[in-house]
């Protein structure tokens, strides 16, 4: 356990200028030995990202620490790509109620991220899909001012759970209930904005 | 989704992503516009284009190709020899 050097999602960070909403329950919420790297809770090594609703799809705020750095001070890229495609799984997760490997990510870097400064990754979908064919998504990392710091593209593979449970470490009384949770999705698309407006297209 | 690959419809399909993605209409984009003299434009824009472009043809262009991008006619011709590379 190394709670030093974890980073916090931190709701009270609003870097998009846009209210802040409530964290989306994911559908391996309800997993006892839930263990991912980028979103369980129950890992003591792990980002412990938290996602909401954003605009144009969903967000995950964060503040990394300095046992995440590369040069001092500076954000490994490397976690930079675990956050990006962690918030453009989810939000197919949530929106379409499928799971996704990630086919392939392509990452920009435009400016560093800073440790222990707030920053927020919005992620959208690029084109939607129906069936088996792949998605494309891609996300933005964006600074307490607005500015773009980071940015990727990546192409996911939906699949089956049923047909992947050889690979996954998944139960069946444990797959059952997530695939009962995965399709139970209330997730919107497109979002809705507070005010009722929806966005097709990215807004910032 | 079908991408149009003759040089004339990735100018069309170049043009019309520029246009989004930096905000100007298509009708003032030609090929030889310098993407660098555009008010408001900035290497974000011009990075989240390229990306679009990226994804639209499933390619990857180098990044030494990106940073000397000035026009449409140019991404146009970076988008043309990546699609023979692949090819």
């Amino acid at each position: 356990m190394n709670p030093v050097v974890n980073p916090v999602a931190d709701p009270a960070i609003d870097p998009v200028g846009y209210p802040g909403a409530d964290p989306i329950a994911l559908p391996w919420a309800g997993l006892t030995d839930y263990q991912c790297f980028g979103c369980s809770p129950h890992n003591p090594g792990g980002l412990h990202l938290v996602f909401e609703a954003h605009p144009d799809g969903v967000c995950s705020r964060f503040s990394l620490g300095r046992g995440f750095e590369s040069y001092p001070g500076i954000v490994h890229g490397g976690l930079t790509g675990v956050i990006c495609d962690e918030t453009m799984g989810n939000l197919i997760v949530l929106r379409h109620g499928r799971s996704a490997f990630t086919v392939s990510m392509r990452q920009r870097f435009v400016f560093p991220l800073v440790v222990d400064r707030p920053y927020t990754c919005v992620a959208r979908l690029d084109r939607e899909t129906e069936g088996n064919r792949l998605y494309q998504a891609s996300a933005e990392v964006l600074d307490a001012d607005g500015a773009v710091c980071a940015m990727a593209t990546a192409t996911y593979q939906p699949f089956v759970l049923d047909d992947a449970l050889r690979q996954l470490k998944l139960g069946t009384p444990e797959a059952t209930a997530l695939s009962a949770a995965l399709s139970a999705r209330t997730f919107p698309s497109p979002l809705s904005t507070p005010n009722g407006a929806t966005h097709d297209h990215p807004s910032h | 989704m079908t991408i149009p690959v003759t040089d004339p419809e990735i100018v069309t399909t170049v043009t019309e992503i520029a246009a989004i993605e930096l905000g100007v209409p298509a009708a003032n984009l030609s090929p030889e516009t310098d993407l660098r003299e555009i008010e408001g434009m900035d290497s974000v824009k011009v990075l989240r284009m390229i990306a679009k472009i990226e994804h639209a043809y499933d390619i990857e262009l180098d990044d030494e190709v990106v940073f000397d991008l000035t026009t449409i006619a140019g991404t146009t011709e970076a988008v043309r020899a990546a699609l023979a590379e692949r090819a």
